[in-house]
């Protein structure tokens, strides 16, 4: 598949078939996922890879914005002990990070025919409790994986925010 | 009596945990994520009455409505009102019964 092909194929995917994604597969996503850039080099991410069903299930009763029965959860944390050696800015870096290394994680789900979705609407406290993550680790961003019944059509895209040379200056005509 | 575990894993404790959560979520979450928690809530107890046989083709109508057109929020306000509009309709139907 050609690479524009997946930016402009994937989807955010809120429905899936009950479909379990095999180990190989969720590696090759993980690892896309690590070989993102991030600030300084830091790599101040960390990532929980959620499979179990039981626990899957947990997760979905503190998470209202998790939609469908997705196979894997991935939840992407800051580690705050290693963005603090990026000052200030360490911990908005590592928010940027962690998106990176998520969209390289969904464009390579999609190469492999899975389906994700990224999902903020948790509720933090207790998905801390659930899978035991430590103080200093910061959980911000869920994304759900699974196989979809069908691709959700794309909406559309807004062209005017491309400015060329001088904000406000049309990209394209 | 039912007894901790099983109700732990029933449809009813789900619904329970999914307003408390959404609950706390809607203080930090865009405003219009407040009705899109309260109509998923509704197609969760229209759930619970499908599997419990207590629902009718009228309410699985409902429910049908809101898992067609809640992501509707995602793209379009104006979509997202006229679609809660349309689902107020629907109940109006049920309660001029």
């Amino acid at each position: 598949m050609e690479l524009e092909e997946i930016i402009k194929g994937r989807r955010a995917v809120r429905k899936y078939e009950e479909k379990e994604i095999p180990f190989e597969h969720a590696k090759k996503i993980l690892e896309a996922g690590i070989w993102a850039p991030s600030g300084s080099n830091l790599q101040s991410w960390e990532f929980v890879v959620v499979r179990d069903k039981e626990m899957i299930e947990k997760i979905k009763m503190a998470s209202p914005g998790l939609f469908g029965n997705p196979a894997m959860l991935v939840i992407g944390c800051i580690n705050k002990e290693r963005a603090k050696r990026g000052g200030k800015i360490g911990y908005p870096m590592a928010m940027m990070d962690v998106a990176m290394a998520f969209q390289n994680m969904m464009l390579m789900a999609y190469s492999l025919g899975i389906g994700s979705c990224p999902v903020l609407s948790f509720n933090k406290v207790i998905l801390k409790e659930l899978l035991e993550i430590p103080e200093e680790v910061d959980p911000i961003l869920i994304v759900t994986f699974g196989y979809p019944p069908f691709w959700p059509k794309p909406p559309r895209r807004r062209k005017e925010v491309i400015h060329l040379e001088k904000f406000g200056r049309a990209f394209e005509e | 009596m039912k007894n901790l575990e099983e109700l732990l894993k029933s449809d009813e404790f789900k619904l329970l945990s999914f307003l408390i959560t959404s609950a706390r979520g809607c203080v930090d979450e865009p405003q219009l994520y407040g009705p899109l928690r309260l109509v998923d809530a509704a197609a969760k107890l229209i759930q619970i009455l499908e599997k419990k046989g207590m629902a009718t083709p009228e309410i699985t109508k409902l429910r049908e409505l809101i898992e067609e057109k809640e992501y509707t929020v995602m793209y379009s306000e104006e979509e997202f009102i006229a679609f809660l509009d349309e689902l107020s309709k629907e109940l109006a139907k049920l309660l001029k019964k």
